[in-house]
C-alpha cells in the first residue's frame, strides 16, 4: 500500500512536470509577443529590451524554462502583464469558486444519478427504469449552455425565483448560495444521467454475480443484498468516473461562469487567452492540472481502499 | 415410514426467450429422505441447477414454474411468499457453491460474511456471532480460525475458500444442505479433503444432504441415493449402488462406461455418447435420449415413456425397454459408443525419433520491480515457476503432465513454445536448440509446433468466423500456394465438422464443437508436435471422449507427438504413454504412464492417483491421501519441497533436497524414500 501511495504521487509528479513543458512549448508557440503586449504600441525598443531582459525573454527557451519550474517550484507563479499583481494571489481569488460549482454540481449529480443508478438496476425495465433511461439520454444529449440559458429564462427572467448574474455578495452566504443554485443546475443536470447510466450498468453486472444469489440464498434481505453486497462494488468504477469528472470540471465550468457572470478558473483561462496575458493562463492553467492529478489520485486511492483485492496487489 | 425432507412432484419449469420458451424442467419428480444424501447427476444442460434454483425459488426473473409442487418439511413452499422464502433460505436449507471464488462477495471479510448470515438471531450479540463463526470455521478445518476470519476471499486457497463456504453454509444448522458441484473447481488433493470433511460433517450434524454434480465419483462417495437427470427430466432414480452397478436406463449406463475414472483397462480410445443433447425449446416428442440412444426403436421416437418401478426398492426409471415394449436389439451390449476393434490395452510400442528434449528447463518471473524489492527488504523478486524440468518425447508419442494448480504445468508448456522466456536451460527440438535460435530460424520452426490453449472458446476470438480462426495459422506463416477456401474444408473434414460451420462466429459453438476449431487450428501447419493445455476441461464426460479419440487418430495418422497438460488424471491415464508429475515447478516423477499409476514411487504421484474419487460406491475412501495445502512458490520450503504435506517425510527430507535418480523400471524421481514398486 505504501509503495502504492509512493509510486502514485512520484508519477504525479512526473506528469506534472510534462504538462508544465508541454504547455510552455504550447504558449511559446501562440502567434504574438508578449513584450509588445505587455507594454503598448507605442513603447520603445529601449523599453522593449529593458522588459524583456528583466522578464528574462531575452533568454533562450531552455533557460526559460527552468527559471519558471524553478519559480513554480517556489509558489510564485508570475505577474499578471497588466495589472502587475502576483499570478497567484489572483487564482487563489478565484479558485474557490470554481470549486465550489463543482462541488455543488457534482454533489447533486451524485445525490440523485445514484440512487437512480441504483432503482433502475433493481427493477430493470419497471416504469422507473425507462423513465430514467430516456431522461438520461436526454440530459446528456443537452449541451449545458443550452441548460443554463434556458434556466435563466425559465427560473430567473419569468419566474424571477433566483438572481441571474454574478457568484453574490461577498460575505452573505445565502445569497451566495441562491446564485449557485442555477448553475450547478446546468452543469450538473449532464452527469445525473451519465452517473445513472453507469450505475445501473454496473450494478446489473454486479447483481448477475454469484455471489449476489449466494447471499440470497442465505437468506438475506433485499436491501443487504443491494447495499452490502452489491453497491459496494457496483460503485467502485463510478468513484474513478466522478474523479475524473470532477478534474475536467475545473476548467469545465467555463461556459457556466461566462453565461452566469461568475468569477471562476475557467472564465479566467478564457479571458486571459484573449487578452494574450501568458502568465495567467499558465498558471490558471498549472494549477487546473495539479488539482486534476490531485483529485484522480484521491479517487484512485479511494478506490482502492474499498476493494481489498487492489488494496492486497499494491 | 416418515415423510421426506424434500419431496418435488411434477415440476414443470419453463424459460422465456427471445427464441420461445425452453422448457428447461419437465416433469421432474423425486425425494430427499430425512437424514440421508441424495445425488443428482447429469451433464451441462440437464436442469440440475434449475433444481436447487426452483426449490430456494431464486429462479433467473426469466423462469416460470408452470405446474408442480416442492413439499419442504411437509409444506408446499411454491406458493410461498418471498419473505416467508427468506427465512426458509440460510435457515432450513443452505447452500454449498460451486466456484467459492465467484460466489463469495470479494468486499467483505468472512467474519462480516458470517454475521451477517446470522442477522436472524437477534438474541446473539455481535460478540457472540463472531465466536460462533470462529467456531465454525474451526470445525471445518480453517487452522488460525480467530486471525484468519478477518480475512478477505481472495487471501485463501481454493481448497480453503471451499471450507469456509461449507462452514458459512452450516453456520444456521440447516435441516437440508444443498451442496452445488462442491468440488469442480478445486484440484485433486483439495476434491479428496473437501468430500472427506463433508462425509463427516453429514455425520456430525446428522444434515440432510443434496448434492448436485457431473462427477460421479463424488456421487459415488458421498450420496445413499442417485437422481439421474438428462436434457430436464429425472431419467432414472434409486439406491447409490442400483444405479452403480445396475444401471437401468441406457443413459445412466452409457455415463457410466463414458466415465474414464472406471474404465478398470487402459484404453487409448474412450468411449462416447455420439450426438448433442436436444434443443429444449422443442423436446422430442417421445423419449428424451432417443436420438442418441442405441437402443432406439420408433416407438422410442413416438411415444414417450412412462416412469418404471424396477424389482429394487426405490428403483425407478423411464424407458420403453424396461416396460417391455422394446427390447435391446441382439448384438447390442454397451449403451457407450464401444471402443475400436483395433484398439489394444496394452502400451504402443512408441519407436519415432526424437522429437522433443528438454533438459534443465528453468522459468522465472519477477514479480516486482528491483527499487521495490529493495524498498521492501525482499530478497527474491522472483519466483521460479519452473525449475529444472527435464522431459523427452518422441514422435508419435504421448505425454502427460499432470499437475495441481499453480504447479508450474502450464508454464513449462509455454515455455517449450517460446511464449514465456526460460531462464536457463535447454530445450532441443528435432535437435535444434530453441533457446539459441535467431528470432527469424525459430518462426520457421514454431510451424512445427503447436499449442490448444484452455478455455477451447475464450481462446477463439469472438469477432471471426471459424474459416477464419482456422485458416489464420496459414495466414501468419504463408500458405504456400494454398488455398484457403479448400484448407478450410479439408480442415473441417479432419476434426469432423460440418462444412456450415465455416461461416459461425465461436459464441454460436457448443464447448466440443469450439474445442474441434482449436484442434483443427492446431494442425493446421502440420505441425509435428502439438501442446494442448486442458483439452478436455469444461467438456461433458460424454463429449471428452469424442476430441480425445480424435486426437488419438490424428496422431496415428500424422505421427504427431503430444505433450497434454491436465488436471484430470483418468483422461491422462488414458491417452498417454508416458507421464511427468509436477510439484511446485519441479518434475518429482516420470516414466511410464501405466507403471506409474499402477505402482506410484513418489508419495506425491500416491496421492494423486489414489485422490481420484472413483464411481463405484463400494470403494469409498475411508482415510485421507493427503493433508495440507500447496505452500507458495514464493516461499519454498527447505529440502525436499513436498516435506510439508508428505506422510513418509524424515529429517532428512526437512534439510537436503532430492537428487534425480532412476529406478529399477527406468522412471525418474525425486524422492529420499521412494515407495516400493
Amino acid at each position: 500500500m505504501w509503495w502504492y501511495l509512493l509510486k502514485r504521487l512520484g508519477l504525479s509528479v512526473v506528469i506534472v512536470l510534462m504538462a508544465i513543458a508541454a504547455l510552455f512549448v504550447m504558449l511559446h508557440s501562440i502567434p504574438g509577443d508578449p513584450v509588445s503586449i505587455a507594454l503598448g504600441p507605442r513603447a520603445t525598443p529601449e523599453i522593449q529590451a529593458a522588459y524583456a531582459e528583466k522578464m528574462h525573454l531575452d533568454q533562450p527557451l531552455a533557460f526559460q524554462f527552468l527559471i519558471f519550474v524553478g519559480n513554480v517550484l517556489q509558489g510564485d507563479l508570475g505577474t499578471d502583464v497588466f495589472s502587475n499583481r502576483s499570478v497567484g494571489l489572483t487564482l487563489s481569488e478565484q479558485l474557490p469558486y470554481t470549486i465550489t460549482l463543482a462541488v455543488a454540481a457534482l454533489g447533486w449529480a451524485i445525490a440523485l444519478g445514484i440512487p437512480l443508478g441504483c432503482l433502475s438496476a433493481i427493477w430493470p425495465n419497471s416504469w422507473i427504469d425507462r423513465v430514467t433511461g430516456v431522461l438520461s439520454v436526454g440530459t446528456i444529449a443537452v449541451p449545458s449552455f443550452l441548460v443554463s440559458i434556458w434556466a435563466i429564462l425559465i427560473f430567473a427572467i419569468s419566474l424571477r425565483w433566483l438572481p441571474v448574474l454574478g457568484a453574490g455578495d461577498e460575505g452573505d452566504i445565502i445569497d451566495q448560495l441562491r446564485h449557485l443554485i442555477l448553475p450547478a443546475f446546468a452543469v450538473g443536470l449532464g452527469w445525473v444521467g451519465y452517473l445513472a447510466r453507469m450505475v445501473r450498468a454496473s450494478m446489473l453486472e454486479v447483481m448477475g454475480e454469484n455471489y449476489i444469489r449466494s447471499a440470497r440464498a442465505f437468506g438475506l434481505t433485499s436491501r443487504m443484498v443491494v447495499f452490502r453486497y452489491a453497491l459496494p462494488v457496483a460503485v467502485l468504477p463510478t468513484i474513478t468516473l466522478i474523479g475524473v469528472g470532477f478534474g475536467g470540471l475545473l476548467s469545465g465550468t467555463v461556459f457556466a461562469e461566462i453565461i452566469f457572470s461568475r468569477p471562476g478558473i475557467g472564465r479566467i483561462i478564457y479571458d486571459m487567452v484573449l487578452a494574450r496575458n501568458f502568465p495567467v493562463v499558465q498558471g490558471a492553467v498549472l494549477v487546473t492540472i495539479v488539482l486534476y492529478v490531485v483529485v484522480t489520485l484521491i479517487a484512485d486511492i479511494i478506490v482502492s481502499w474499498l476493494d481489498p483485492r487492489v488494496r492486497d496487489s499494491l | 415410514m416418515k415423510d421426506p425432507l424434500l419431496d418435488i412432484r411434477n415440476l414443470n419449469v419453463d424459460f422465456r426467450t427471445p427464441r420461445g420458451r425452453v422448457h428447461a424442467l419437465r416433469d421432474v419428480s423425486f425425494s430427499v429422505p430425512r437424514g440421508k444424501s441424495v445425488g443428482v447427476v447429469g451433464e451441462s444442460g440437464s436442469g440440475k441447477s434449475t433444481v436447487i434454483w426452483a426449490v430456494t425459488q431464486l429462479l433467473a426473473r426469466n423462469a416460470v414454474v408452470e405446474s408442480g409442487e416442492v413439499l419442504f418439511d411437509g409444506e408446499e413452499v411454491l406458493s410461498w411468499s418471498e419473505s416467508q422464502m427468506m427465512d426458509v433460505r440460510g435457515e432450513k436449507i443452505s447452500i454449498v457453491f460451486q466456484d467459492p471464488m465467484t460466489s463469495q462477495v470479494p468486499v467483505l471479510n468472512y467474519a462480516q460474511q458470517m454475521t451477517d448470515i446470522l442477522y436472524r438471531r437477534r438474541g446473539m450479540s455481535m460478540a457472540e456471532k463472531k465466536k460462533k463463526a470462529i467456531e465454525m470455521m474451526r470445525r471445518v478445518g480453517i487452522p488460525d480460525p480467530e486471525s484468519r476470519i478477518i480475512q478477505y476471499p481472495h487471501q485463501f486457497s481454493g481448497g480453503m475458500r471451499q471450507r469456509a463456504g461449507i462452514a458459512m453454509a452450516l453456520l444456521m444448522d440447516p435441516m437440508l444442505l444443498i451442496a452445488d458441484e462442491p468440488t469442480t473447481a478445486l484440484d485433486v488433493t483439495m476434491e479428496a479433503q473437501i468430500i472427506h470433511l463433508m462425509r463427516e460433517l453429514q455425520r456430525e450434524f446428522e444434515a440432510t444432504l443434496m448434492v448436485v454434480s457431473h462427477n460421479l465419483g463424488l456421487i459415488a462417495e458421498l450420496c445413499d441415493e442417485v437422481v439421474v437427470m438428462y436434457a430436464g427430466e429425472v431419467i432414472e432414480s434409486g439406491d447409490v449402488r442400483d444405479i452403480f452397478y445396475r444401471p437401468a436406463h441406457p443413459y445412466t449406463q452409457a455415463l457410466l462406461e463414458c466415465d474414464p475414472a472406471r474404465e478398470e483397462e487402459r484404453a487409448r480410445f474412450l468411449p462416447v455418447i455420439p450426438g448433442d443433447i436436444p434443443d429444449l425449446h422443442m423436446p422430442p416428442q417421445g423419449c428424451v435420449f432417443a436420438p442418441r440412444c442405441r437402443y432406439a426403436a420408433e416407438k422410442c421416437h413416438d411415444v414417450e415413456p412412462k416412469p418404471t418401478t424396477l424389482p429394487e426398492a426405490g428403483h425407478n426409471s423411464r424407458c420403453h425397454l424396461l416396460d417391455g415394449t422394446v427390447t435391446v436389439p441382439s448384438g447390442k451390449s454397451k449403451s457407450a459408443e464401444t471402443r475400436r476393434a483395433d484398439d489394444t490395452t496394452s502400451p504402443r510400442q512408441v519407436d519415432g525419433a526424437a522429437l522433443l528434449d528438454l533438459s534443465n528447463l528453468s522459468v522465472r518471473f519477477q514479480v516486482m520491480g528491483a527499487v521495490h524489492a529493495r524498498l521492501t527488504g525482499v530478497s527474491t523478486p522472483y519466483v521460479d515457476a519452473v525449475l529444472d524440468a527435464s522431459l523427452s518425447l518422441r514422435k508419435g508419442e504421448t505425454l502427460g503432465l499432470v499437475g495441481e494448480s499453480g504447479s508450474g504445468k502450464t508454464t513449462l508448456g509455454r515455455a517449450i513454445l517460446g511464449l514465456v522466456p526460460a531462464k536457463t536451460g535447454q530445450v532441443l527440438f528435432e535437435g535444434q536448440d530453441l533457446l539459441k535460435l535467431p528470432p527469424g530460424a525459430f518462426k520457421a520452426l514454431r510451424r512445427d509446433m503447436a499449442m490448444m490453449f484452455q478455455d477451447p472458446v475464450g481462446s477463439l476470438s469472438p469477432r471471426r468466423t471459424v474459416k477464419s480462426l482456422i485458416t489464420e495459422p496459414l495466414e501468419i506463416h504463408g500458405r504456400n500456394g494454398k488455398n484457403l477456401d479448400v484448407e478450410a474444408e479439408r480442415l473441417c473434414d479432419m476434426v469432423r465438422l460440418p462444412k456450415n460451420f465455416l461461416s459461425r462466429y465461436p459464441h454460436e459453438l457448443s464447448g466440443g464443437q469450439a474445442r474441434r476449431v482449436g484442434v483443427a487450428r492446431a494442425l493446421a501447419l502440420n505441425p509435428s508436435l502439438v501442446i494442448a493445455d486442458e483439452p478436455t476441461a469444461g467438456l461433458d464426460v460424454s463429449v471428452q471422449g469424442e476430441i480425445l479419440n480424435l486426437m488419438s487418430e490424428l496422431q496415428a495418422e500424422h505421427g504427431l507427438g503430444y505433450l497434454i497438460i491436465s488436471h484430470n488424471l483418468p483422461v491422462i491415464r488414458h491417452i498417454s504413454d508416458k507421464l511427468a508429475i509436477m510439484y511446485l515447478g519441479r518434475l518429482v516423477e516420470r516414466g511410464n504412464c501405466e507403471a506409474i499409476f499402477d505402482k506410484p514411487a513418489h508419495p506425491y504421484t500416491e496421492a494423486l492417483v489414489r485422490g481420484v474419487p472413483k464411481p463405484d460406491p463400494d470403494k469409498r475412501r475411508t482415510l485421507l491421501s493427503i493433508e495440507g495445502e500447496v505452500p507458495s512458490v514464493t516461499n519454498r520450503p527447505q529440502g525436499c519441497e513436498f516435506h510439508t504435506r508428505c506422510k513418509y517425510a524424515t529429517d532428512l527430507c526437512r534439510t537436503e533436497r532430492p537428487d534425480e535418480q532412476m529406478l529399477s523400471d527406468g522412471r525418474i524421481l525425486t524422492c529420499h524414500h521412494p515407495l516400493a514398486i
